[in-house]
């Protein structure tokens, strides 16, 4: 977080503040002397928000949980039976375990990709200069700018030719492309805020360059690289467009494109699609959790680096 | 939602910039240092630049080529048709109508997320205590996939049993009850407010970090000059958040040029093309009905529409932020 510039702003502040402490706090207790009043009704209206935002997710879990009887006869009702029989459906009838393996053979291999190849091409651009340097940056950065539809359909084609449509290495090379752009930025942007002393004091003790990336900088970017994974992971399972497209055949359909698959042609087996939804989204959810504040820094800061 | 994302943050990159003119590490360097760091550099960003030229400055340039061309997708030699496809985009009505849809979802899709979102951070902001749980439960639905999100919104819609026509029901309002995503004139409006659901949070949770760094002083100050919390709000505090507030604006509003996944899943387009915008349009005539060549040059237009406005709102943002209003 101290990389970005949210962070650097809020360090600026606290390092500004001492001077004015004492006065601040004290004002800062006058006003909850003055005003202890309970925030009950903030509370409830929170409460309230956070219910709408939970709902279409706790209707997820409801509708899996049911029976499938229960499910045809109050297809939205909340459940009033516990069964296991519509993730069961989901898992083997409706392919879902060789979708959600799938999407762990797309998505590691890409987030892997994306974090490496980004991590080294972000410390070129902020750390070794050579001529043709920016030109280059900016064409990677270019992809940031122009929609992915403006060349998704040429893709199409291309891959066709290259022999790499509907396959997994195809799809996992087009994921990593799609998430270069960004991370290249995100991770140059990191290794600009490094201090240039630690750099020179290595070079001045005899390291070699290559020795100063990985023994020197590298250690330090962890942090960075670790919110780019979280960032790329959630995108590139999340990703729907690039295996609708590119893969075609359904052999190697992630979660995403195999639960809109599911949807068509049989709308009317809500209870296996509401137990392959839950199997789509538990992974993110349970990530999201346990990582959630390496998630909306990774958000935050590549939101609002610049 | 995540790649709708990514051109803003792209498009706030510049300030980075100019700092390096000035401060480049380069010029002191010995010419043995600089040859090894050129020879490193080179080795590091291959891979990068590899993958860009083949799958992405490749591609581009055929898109260019497709535009120009008749392609059926099998021919291997398409016949050239100079700008007859951008002439054919000009003169198809449902093209305008796709970007009147475009239109209303960028100003609705844009305006609700930033007026809840402020709303619900400032909310945020003043509570005291146990806050925290409401900002995970807020930024959920932005971490989930759209696929997802469409389904289950599509069963909260449903006709017959869907929640929301139950719900109109139990409060007497059973008369407004009907097939949301199966009205040509409110499908549109439905598939939105998904849209609205999902990306609130975000908005709320960068507001929220923005908001940290608002003097809280200047707030007190105006409220014992007998602002009210309106007042406070606009004069006080918007300002404040201004710049953050305004990338905010530039990631939704260039997101709402290229939507497509949420209204492909909850509607494909329909009914009868009732809620298509530009990007649904061009994959339903490159993949649906092999027109390579209009879809790529309707895909080309969102390039063409949204990237000025990028430019122009970074722009915007970066001289406000210069101003040194915290961001």
């Amino acid at each position: 977080m101290a990389n970005t510039t949210l962070g650097s702003a809020t360090k600026r502040r606290t390092d500004t503040r001492p001077a004015a402490t004492d006065e601040r706090t004290d004002l800062a207790r006058m006003r909850r002397l003055r005003k202890p009043k309970p925030q009950v009704g903030r509370h409830v209206l929170l409460a309230v928000l956070a219910l709408f935002t939970l709902f279409p997710v706790l209707l997820v879990i409801s509708t899996t949980l049911k029976t499938p009887e229960d499910v045809r006869v109050n297809p939205f009702g909340f459940f009033s039976t516990i069964s296991p029989q519509n993730i069961i459906d989901a898992w083997t009838v409706g392919r879902f375990s060789d979708y959600l393996l799938n999407s762990i053979l797309l998505t590691v291999p890409s987030t892997i990709l994306v974090v490496v190849f980004s991590t080294m091409a972000g410390y070129t651009f902020a750390r070794l200069p050579f001529r043709g340097r920016t030109p280059l940056f900016y064409l990677v950065v270019l992809g940031l700018l122009v929609p992915f539809f403006t060349y998704m359909i040429p893709l199409y084609f291309q891959l066709r030719s290259m022999g790499l449509l509907d396959t997994l290495l195809g799809a996992v090379l087009l994921l990593t492309s799609g998430g270069l752009s960004f991370g290249t930025f995100f991770m140059r942007a990191f290794f600009s805020d490094l201090p240039v002393e630690l750099e020179q004091a290595a070079r001045v003790d005899g390291a070699s360059e290559l020795q100063i990336f990985l023994r020197v900088m590298l250690p330090l970017a962890r942090s960075g690289m670790g919110a780019l994974t979280v960032f790329t992971f959630l995108g590139n399972w999340n990703n729907f467009l690039i295996p609708l497209l590119y893969l075609p055949g359904g052999d190697f359909r992630p979660l995403t494109s195999g639960l809109y698959m599911f949807t068509g042609g049989r709308s009317l087996d809500i209870g296996p699609l509401a137990a392959g939804t839950l199997i789509t989204i538990l992974p993110i959810i349970v990530l999201f959790i346990v990582l959630q504040r390496q998630v909306t820094q990774g958000f935050l800061s590549g939101a609002v680096k610049g | 939602m995540t790649t709708a994302s990514l051109p803003a943050a792209a498009a706030a990159t510049t300030p980075e910039r100019r700092r390096r003119g000035s401060q480049g590490p380069v010029n002191s360097s010995p010419p043995v240092t600089r040859r090894a760091q050129t020879r490193l550099g080179l080795i590091l960003v291959a891979p990068v630049i590899v993958m860009t030229v083949v799958f992405f400055v490749f591609p581009l340039a055929n898109a260019l080529y497709y535009s120009v061309v008749d392609f059926d997708g099998i021919d291997p030699n398409p016949q050239f048709v100079g700008l007859a496809n951008f002439q054919e985009m000009f003169l198809d009505p449902e093209v305008w109508h796709a970007l009147g849809n475009n239109l209303i979802w960028i100003i609705i899709g844009t305006a609700a997320p930033l007026v809840i979102g402020l709303l619900v951070s400032v909310l945020l902001w003043t509570t005291r205590a146990g806050t925290s749980p409401y900002r995970v439960i807020f930024f959920l639905p932005y971490v989930l996939p759209g696929v997802a999100i469409g389904i289950v919104w599509g069963w909260i819609y449903d006709p017959v049993s869907g929640w929301l026509n139950q719900a109109l029901t139990v409060v007497g309002l059973g008369d407004l009850a009907r097939g949301w995503l199966g009205d040509p004139n409110l499908a549109l409006y439905a598939v939105l407010a998904t849209a609205v659901w999902a990306s609130t949070g975000f908005v709320i949770v960068i507001l929220l970090s923005a908001l940290r760094n608002v003097d809280i002083e200047l707030v007190d100050a105006a409220r014992i000059d007998g602002a009210n919390p309106a007042q406070r709000l606009w004069y006080v505090i918007l300002p404040q958040i201004m710049p953050v507030f305004l990338m905010v604006l530039t990631l939704t509003l260039v997101g709402g040029f290229s939507v497509f996944d949420i209204i492909f899943i909850m509607t494909g387009g329909g009914p009868a093309g009732a809620t298509n915008t530009i990007g649904t349009y061009a994959y339903s005539q490159a993949f649906e009905l092999s027109r390579i060549g209009y879809g790529t040059t309707l895909a080309l237009l969102i390039t063409v529409l949204s990237v000025p406005v990028a430019v122009f709102l970074n722009r915007l943002q970066r001289r406000l932020s210069l101003d040194g209003s915290g961001a």
